[in-house]
């Protein structure tokens, strides 16, 4: 009955959470939140994870009722993500370890989310996709590896999403996907932007420099609302994720669709994802914000996957890394 | 000399050493400029600079001559001295994996009993700042977490 501890920084959120056996004992987070108009740069990020972390460690215990002696392993995001928040969390989760002398698993951050997303969900085998601010990738499991069948070519969706609303100087509290979200559901009327998928893959960078530069026009000109920009950008991104989920699940045969990540926590993508869901006789899994958004949890999750199948991480190798794609890691804690 | 503060070096001590001093547990000796033997001249051009015994992190070696600060064949040097040998040893050992990262700068840890001594390489004096900085983060958080969280559990 392992118990395992994870720690996770990648981004803005710093969350440390205990998982047992399937269980989630406890999953604390603080987000560093900037002011509107601003986006988180790496150096104060990290900032703000040191100030935090043994705080949020030690509430982690509290809640899980548990001691250092109680944890079995120690889970960390080892990437992708932000190098210098990534460092600072890598950082405690070695030293604990030392320190308890416990072994260590530096995990993948995507693969955090997806094994979350299977546990609080029970889908079996779906294509999941995965939509936060720094990743959009669909991905589906085949032999071993979380096999990535569309992606990005460019920017993440939930980062379009961000950086357009630091043009309208949209509060990034609590985020600004969940800002935009309300005011889209008050906006009237869809304006048309450039809807960018090429094959199995979407590309952002276009259709957010497309509406920076007509939110200035047509704010000014009063042709429509910021409201209406929100629902017409979410329209539209959110379109060309479902048509690339539907792709990979036609290619797979999938009757199973799983949605993780932060932008996975809104509900206008769960709902467009669930119409066309129902089209193809599919079931439609998500989670609640708890689970979508970066948390420890997700990554102590993982690492008890990994934990129970045999790996561990040398503390020559428990670095971290930038760039680290989903399929690098080999899944052989599944069929 | 009291607890807590930063010591310029005088040019007869070696000009160019910055010394940074503070009181309790984990006091921090930081040697920027490495100094040469007397007579050495200080050429940006020429890392470790032409001839002369090499004796870097010893603050009191006269003879430092040209600039201070990082230039280019410095090995600016960190000492931190911890409780036990095994704080040491484990500092060491989680502060490792970052300093083989790749790059300009460039990093070498060592432990001496209690002592840990870092070795920097770089040249480019902002980007070596900028790393002694990050590292000086690190460093605390480390110790703020042993000091939470430990000491370590016999093996």
């Amino acid at each position: 009955m392992p118990a395992v501890l994870g720690f996770e920084g990648s981004a803005n959120k710093i969350g440390v959470g205990v998982v047992r056996d399937g269980t989630v004992l406890a999953n604390p987070r603080r987000t560093y939140v900037t002011p509107p108009g601003t986006g988180f740069l790496p150096g104060d990020t990290a900032r703000h994870h040191r100030a935090v972390i043994l705080d949020l460690l030690q509430e982690a215990l509290t809640e899980a009722g548990l001691t250092s002696q109680d944890i079995d392993c120690i889970a960390y995001t080892k990437g992708p993500g932000m190098g210098a928040p990534l460092v600072s969390v890598a950082v405690v989760a070695r030293t604990v370890a030392q320190l308890w002398n416990k072994p260590l698993l530096g995990v993948n951050h995507c693969i955090g989310h997806i094994e979350m997303g299977r546990l609080i969900t029970g889908a079996t085998s779906p294509t999941v996709l995965y939509v936060s601010g720094g990743n959009t990738q669909v991905i589906a499991y085949s032999e071993h590896r979380y096999r990535i069948f569309g992606e990005t070519i460019d920017i993440a969706v939930g980062n379009c999403l961000d950086r357009f609303a630091r043009v309208l100087k949209i509060s990034n509290d609590p985020s600004p996907g969940y800002n935009i979200e309300q005011m889209a559901k008050r906006g009237k009327k869809l304006v048309e932007l450039p809807y960018t998928v090429k094959g199995m893959d979407v590309s952002f960078s276009g259709i957010l420099s497309f509406i920076e530069d007509a939110a200035q026009r047509m704010l000014a000109t009063g042709e429509c609302t910021p409201e209406d920009l929100c629902f017409s950008l979410q329209e539209t991104v959110f379109a060309m994720l479902v048509e690339i989920t539907e792709r990979a699940m036609a290619h797979c045969g999938s009757q199973e669709a799983l949605i993780v990540g932060g932008v996975g926590c809104n509900l206008r993508l769960q709902e467009m994802m669930e119409t066309m869901c129902q089209e193809r006789g599919a079931r439609l899994f998500a989670t609640d914000e708890r689970f979508c958004i970066d948390n420890g949890a997700m990554i102590a999750q993982a690492g008890w996957e990994m934990f129970r199948a045999g790996h561990r991480t040398p503390l020559s190798d428990s670095g971290i890394t930038q760039r680290y794609r989903t399929d690098e890691v080999e899944v052989t804690w599944r069929d | 000399r009291s607890g807590g503060g930063f010591e310029m070096g005088s040019e007869a001590d070696g000009g160019g050493a910055v010394r940074a001093v503070h009181e309790g547990t984990g006091a921090v000796h930081i040697v920027v400029g490495a100094p040469g033997g007397p007579g050495e001249s200080r050429d940006p051009g020429v890392p470790g600079g032409p001839g002369g015994p090499r004796d870097p992190g010893d603050p009191s070696n006269p003879g430092i001559e040209g600039e201070a600060g990082a230039a280019s064949g410095g090995v600016p040097t960190l000492t931190v001295p911890f409780p036990s040998p095994m704080e040491a040893e484990i500092a060491h050992r989680f502060l490792t994996p970052n300093a083989r990262l790749r790059g300009p700068v460039q990093k070498e840890l060592s432990v001496n009993g209690s002592v840990l001594t870092v070795r920097w390489r770089a040249e480019d004096p902002r980007l070596l700042r900028i790393s002694i900085i990050s590292f000086l983060d690190q460093l605390s958080l480390v110790m703020r977490t042993m000091r939470r969280f430990g000491p370590p559990v016999s093996r």
